[in-house]
């Protein structure tokens, strides 16, 4: 398959009130957005001036497993057909990119499963990224009461903390290392009303996303990070954890992947995020991207995009002790041929 | 649709992809590509009754393309892939099939050490 003909697709979440619809604003007001075509739930207080903005009457079907993420957005798959088609017929201008704004109450875990399994959609479209908005001054009441909040952090690639400048430096702080604990693999930054590069979102996608993010946010510093500092109570020990591993020698792709799918299958609800690089003792590494039970299409990349050619792998786990993860790839690390290394070099 | 089980195949497992691609990435001449998918499947067969053994069940090729999943008593059933395989074993073995089973992992830490070259 040839990979450039897929128009990503960017997913914008986050709780009510988080600034989503301020962000998308400040990026279709800046230049070369016009091949950008833009879906919304629900027209906001914060009117959309674009050309191809396009509303989502929310139509789920839940399939026969009853998981809540693998469930088809029917109106997503008619939106996105019916754009394609005007995009083939030439009534717009060439669709580059897809820009989804969710409502501050959902889940994108449902918008990724739709586009990577829809038989036509996973074609022409893929998903570059989900980037949350946490909003600064009432994220963090959010995140303690709102379970889709958590979540919504949990399935990132980007997080966005806005409001900073109605937010005290160190509540900011906090702010900041409690979504890092959260969510290790995600890039994060801050922005005020909106204000924020296009290029800081948009812009790595040109030459690899996956990898740039992968590799930016998987740093030796991260992985060194303990899971909780000691003393420190954290109020979602129970439920969302990460969980970060190192392994120095290549891993046998096959027998991990055989791995990967007996735990999807077990404990996909559990598994909110997979990602990773792995060294499958190929000349490039293998990106491996997951929420859930939805695994994208890894990509066997011809070359390594820098000098650290260990794998790494970061899990975010719902109610899933992420010490039964490092065990069980223990257990298998003699079909894996590497075992896993913690939090270390 | 295969018409020899009637099958309806529409994607391949993501498990699959490496040997899915033509790009320049994994591009190989036809009969390397065909040996090395050959062997990949070879070598995911042999790790996969590893773990099956462990719930009384048994996997084999099926001339290349599908494999048989059966259990001691002789069901059997024919799977596609990675995908399709785990949820019939479930349903052949009785019983979840967990890669957090103490009871598999305590049977998998007591292999022993090596392996197939990695493909």
């Amino acid at each position: 398959m040839n990979r450039p003909t897929t128009r990503p697709i960017t997913i914008i979440t986050g709780f009510l009130g988080s600034g989503k619809t301020t962000l998308l604003r400040r990026l279709l007001a800046s230049p070369g957005m016009h091949d950008t075509a833009v879906l919304v739930n629900e027209f906001g207080e914060v009117g959309l001036d674009h050309h191809l903005v396009q509303r989502l009457d929310e139509q789920t079907i839940l399939l026969g497993n009853g998981c809540v993420c693998c469930t088809v957005r029917h109106d997503l798959v008619q939106a996105l057909t019916a754009l394609l088609d005007r995009d083939q017929r030439g009534l717009i201008a060439p669709l580059r990119r897809v820009v989804i704004e969710t409502t501050g109450l959902a889940d994108p875990a449902p918008l990724v499963f739709t586009v990577v399994t829809d038989p036509m959609l996973q074609h022409h479209f893929r998903i570059d990224s989900v980037v949350t908005t946490v909003d600064a001054v009432n994220g963090p009441l959010h995140l303690d009461r709102h379970p889709v909040s958590r979540k919504q952090v949990a399935l990132a690639d980007e997080i966005i903390i806005t409001k900073t400048d109605l937010a005290l430096p160190d509540t900011v702080a906090m702010l900041r290392e409690r979504l890092r604990r959260d969510n290790p693999a995600a890039r994060m930054t801050t922005a005020i009303l909106g204000d924020l590069d296009p290029q800081w979102l948009l812009g790595p996608q040109a030459s690899h996303p996956t990898v740039a993010r992968t590799t930016a946010t998987v740093s030796p510093e991260l992985l060194q990070m303990p899971p909780h500092p000691p003393g420190t109570p954290h109020p979602h020990d129970t439920e969302i954890r990460a969980l970060a591993l190192t392994f120095t020698q290549p891993l046998d792709w096959i027998a991990f992947s055989v791995w990967l799918s007996m735990l999807l299958h077990a404990h996909g609800e559990a598994v909110l995020r997979v990602k990773g690089l792995l060294n499958v003792g190929a000349t490039g590494p293998v990106v491996l991207n997951g929420v859930q039970h939805i695994l994208h299409p890894p990509e066997h990349l011809a070359a390594w995009p820098g000098e650290d050619q260990r794998s790494h792998l970061v899990f975010i786990l719902h109610a899933l002790d992420p010490e039964a993860i490092r065990t069980s790839l223990q257990a298998f690390q003699h079909l894996l041929g590497a075992h896993p290394a913690v939090d270390s070099d | 649709m295969c018409v020899l089980c009637w099958q309806f195949l529409t994607e391949g497992h993501w498990s699959d992809r490496r040997f899915e691609d033509n790009d320049s990435t994994t591009a190989m001449a036809g009969s390397d590509h065909e040996r090395a998918r050959r062997r990949a499947r070879h070598h995911r067969t042999q790790i996969l009754n590893q773990i099956l053994t462990h719930y009384g069940l048994h996997l084999d090729d099926w001339h290349g393309r599908s494999y048989l999943l059966s259990d001691r008593k002789g069901k059997t059933a024919i799977v596609q892939d990675l995908g399709a395989l785990w949820p019939t074993a479930q349903q052949l073995a009785g019983r979840p099939l967990d890669p957090l089973d103490p009871w598999l992992l305590a049977r998998l830490s007591h292999l022993p050490a090596g392996r197939e070259p990695v493909i």
